[in-house]
């Protein structure tokens, strides 16, 4: 695929959210990718229930395991290799992979890979080149290097909790597990990085970062503010810059819309609109009076269509947009007009796209999210010169797989 | 106009000696030239260049848009290892360009970005940084982060179900867009190429959410939202304990360890939570045995324990126990910084790190 990471290597062994996140980045981007899975990484031939994000299609069929919305939708521009690294000779082939890689990336927990005998040392004697990106939890060191990780645990460890919800003393989580994607986009950033380092050293390496240490650094002004005497605290939808600055509600159940007022003129603007407003009130009288002002604006929302409302703000320049849910953001005019979302998977199904637009990545060269081992025989053949009946025998010995074991 | 001097005189090496050239290991390094102009999202990108080893020039235009920590604190986690010219010069803007390898820009809309010139800019890689991205209906629409955070479902799912949704507050929008113009640009100048991105804030918002637009697609089913339950995995929610409040996240097979972690191995053939689909169904009566039993113990036992029964429990923590935690100062996570006239402050490093965090010649950063 074009792009500029064009004719690099990567060995995804990524699974659930933010591994394969930021390899979809770097595949976009126009890597090289091949996902090595478990037998089992896809689950088993028999689902007890519907996957979080459903099926493509909208029923299981008879491969559930290859149409799992969700894995589809992290998991494109790859080829798929499903090899039991259970197995010596499953490793001894993840090594010969290695040898002619240019990125291993992965995200199990820190004792995984060193467990199976696939360290990062091993890897550099298979590949003296090779970049080895590892993304546990809270890291391969340190104190809670054993502990299970999932984003929706570590966020409230980073001081967000604090900083969500309605009123202080009551923390909240974001439920969105918010650690993975960002995460994620560093990992990105990391293995770029890395290849950049290796251009001009020639030096391979071993690259880590943990979920943990993510989230903890978006959080770093607020972690400045606290060493400088300031207290940051929870304000529900307030924000301590700008008022008014909140989510109000429209014409009917559950519709809102976000409405920030950034600058003296939108103040002006939006007091022309909005009947009962002073403004006279400066930027810090309005942070003082602000329960009173989102009383005003409430009043005027509430009887106004979501979307029309918006349209009459920013008209007049004022930053508002309607509180979209999944339906509203897939037709949302200014994503349809981008073409954000691609319908390149089975049954059309959209998909969200790449945000990054650059002359020479096409979506259009996208492939579909590879069935589990449908790459089995290519891979093994292009990049290892395997002959095909030495993949057909791998196969019959349970070490490559092109669906999971009964 | 009056500039600082460095800046009238030289402030990019245009001859480099060959002491710039080669690095300890005797390998050529070109170190890349980044111009940084706009908010949070450029000041993003900048950081993670400046942290990479790269010479970061930001170019103050005089505006600072609101923010969610004072400006001393956005000014040091952002701009610490940064060197700032403060103009609005619109041929300096150029010229600077024209010097560099890189050019971060951010604007509040895509004609802004227009008049700045960008476009005409001589940089070989360029990053345009707007709300919307440069085209479509909604390029010249003003946003704030919670306005694209509402646009972008997130909003939508972030709270109690009987409540307005909450918008998230700091700075994830604009630190994710960051990250990933500094990946773009840095693919760009890895592939030695000339380029122009558009990077729109409300399509990285997009291309990060987790699975609530195939779900509705696929399975015809809206996500809304429940507070700090995650929902569809049960349990998953904030619970208060002794003296604080610890999030458990107990996907299907942790739910063995969950009973031993609780001490009542007769939830294992409880056949109301046999399995997560009975779970969800109840739901509140798990919650409110969990909440009773977690409700007499501290944090630090309750970590203990799952700790040694290995369950995924996170802790709720403030600011200042982040500071003080443990792990990250075990881990050099803090880099500490200068205060005029005070005590030096810790700010996060460096996400990531090349080689282990605890074995010499480890280093935060992956640079040269």
């Amino acid at each position: 695929m074009d792009g500029p990471l064009n004719g690099i290597k990567i060995l995804d062994l990524t699974h659930v959210w933010a591994g394969p996140l930021a390899v979809r980045f770097l595949a976009d981007l126009g890597a090289e990718v091949v996902k090595i899975e478990a037998p089992y990484g896809r689950g088993s031939q028999v689902f007890p229930s519907q996957p979080i994000g459903g099926w493509l299609g909208g029923e299981a069929g008879e491969e559930p395991w290859n149409v799992n919305a969700v894995f589809n939708k992290l998991n494109r521009n790859r080829r798929s290799v499903c090899l039991d690294l259970k197995q010596e000779q499953g490793r001894e082939i993840l090594l010969q992979l290695v040898a002619v890689a240019d990125v291993i990336i992965e995200n199990f927990s820190a004792r995984a890979m060193p467990a199976m005998g696939l360290g990062f040392e091993v890897l550099k004697r298979a590949n003296p080149q090779i970049i080895h990106v590892c993304m546990p939890g809270f890291g391969a060191s340190g104190p809670y290097h054993g502990r299970v990780a999932f984003g929706p645990i570590v966020e409230p460890m980073t001081g967000l909790a604090k900083m969500l919800g309605y009123e202080e003393d009551k923390p909240m989580n974001t439920a969105m597990a918010l650690m993975d994607p960002i995460a994620a986009t560093h990992a990105a950033s990391a293995v770029v990085q890395a290849l950049r380092k290796r251009q001009l050293d020639g030096a391979g390496g071993y690259v880590e970062l943990s979920l943990y240490e993510t989230g903890v650094a978006f959080n770093g002004p607020w972690l400045l503010d606290t060493q400088l005497g300031e207290t940051p605290v929870c304000q529900g939808n307030a924000h301590p810059q700008m008022a008014p600055h909140g989510v109000y509600p429209c014409q009917g159940e559950d519709n809102w819309l976000a409405l920030a007022c950034q600058t003296e003129v939108q103040w002006q603007q939006l007091c022309l609109l909005v009947d009962g407003l002073d403004n006279r009130l400066t930027l810090s009288r309005r942070l003082q009076a602000r329960q009173s002002i989102d009383e005003t604006i409430s009043l005027w929302t509430a009887p106004q269509e979501k979307n029309a409302a918006c349209e009459l703000l920013q008209h007049h320049g004022i930053a508002a947009g309607p509180v979209n849910n999944a339906a509203e953001m897939l037709a949302d005019e200014q994503v349809q007009a981008r073409q954000f979302f691609r319908a390149f998977e089975r049954f059309n199904t959209p998909m969200p796209g790449n945000p990054i637009h650059m002359p020479g990545l096409d979506p259009e060269q996208w492939q579909p999210c590879p069935d589990l081992g449908a790459d089995n025989h290519s891979v093994l053949e292009q990049w290892l010169g395997y002959a095909d009946e030495q993949v057909t025998t791998l196969h019959k010995q349970g070490v490559v797989h092109d669906k999971p074991p009964t | 106009m009056v500039y600082p001097y460095w800046i009238t005189k030289q402030t990019w090496k245009t001859q480099l000696t060959d002491e710039d050239l080669v690095n300890e290991h005797g390998h050529l390094v070109v170190m890349d030239k980044v111009l940084e102009i706009g908010g949070y999202a450029a000041g993003y990108c900048g950081k993670l260049f400046a942290a990479s080893g790269a010479d970061v020039v930001r170019l103050d235009r005089g505006e600072r848009p609101p923010a969610w920590a004072s400006a001393k604190a956005m000014d040091l986690f952002l701009h610490s290892h940064k060197r700032t010219v403060v103009s609005s010069d619109l041929d300096l803007l150029a010229s600077l360009a024209a010097k560099a390898d890189v050019l971060i820009c951010e604007t509040n809309t895509a004609d802004e970005l227009d008049q700045l010139g960008f476009d005409r800019c001589k940089t070989p890689v360029k990053v345009a940084l707007t709300p919307f991205g440069r085209t479509g209906p909604k390029a010249n629409w003003r946003a704030s982060a919670s306005v694209l955070l509402a646009n972008g479902g997130y909003t939508h799912l972030i709270g109690e179900p009987d409540r307005e949704p909450l918008s998230l507050p700091g700075h994830y929008l604009e630190f994710q867009t960051g990250a990933l113009a500094f990946t773009a640009a840095n693919s760009a100048r890895w592939a030695n190429q000339s380029t122009q991105i558009d990077l729109g804030q409300l399509e990285t918002l997009m291309s990060l959410s987790q699975f609530t637009t195939v779900r509705w697609h696929c399975a015809g089913e809206l996500r809304s939202r429940h507070g700090s339950d995650f929902w569809f995995v049960v349990p998953s929610q904030l619970f208060a304990c002794a003296d604080g409040w610890v999030y458990l996240n107990i996907v299907p097979a942790f739910w063995d360890p969950l009973t031993v972690f609780l001490e009542q191995p007769e939830l294992l053939i409880d056949p109301r939570f046999e399995n997560n689909d009975l779970r969800m169904v109840n739901r509140d009566v798990l919650h409110a045995l969990i909440a009773t039993e977690l409700a007499h113990q501290s944090t630090d036992e309750l970590l203990r324990k799952a700790e040694s029964c290995r369950i995924p429990l996170g802790v709720v923590l403030s600011f200042e126990q982040v500071l003080a935690d443990p792990h990250l100062q075990a881990r050099q996570f803090w880099q500490t910084l200068p205060v005029d006239n005070s005590e030096p402050v810790y700010t996060p490093a460096y996400a990531f790190l090349q080689g282990n965090a605890l074995e010499p010649g480890a280093k935060r950063g992956v640079s040269w």
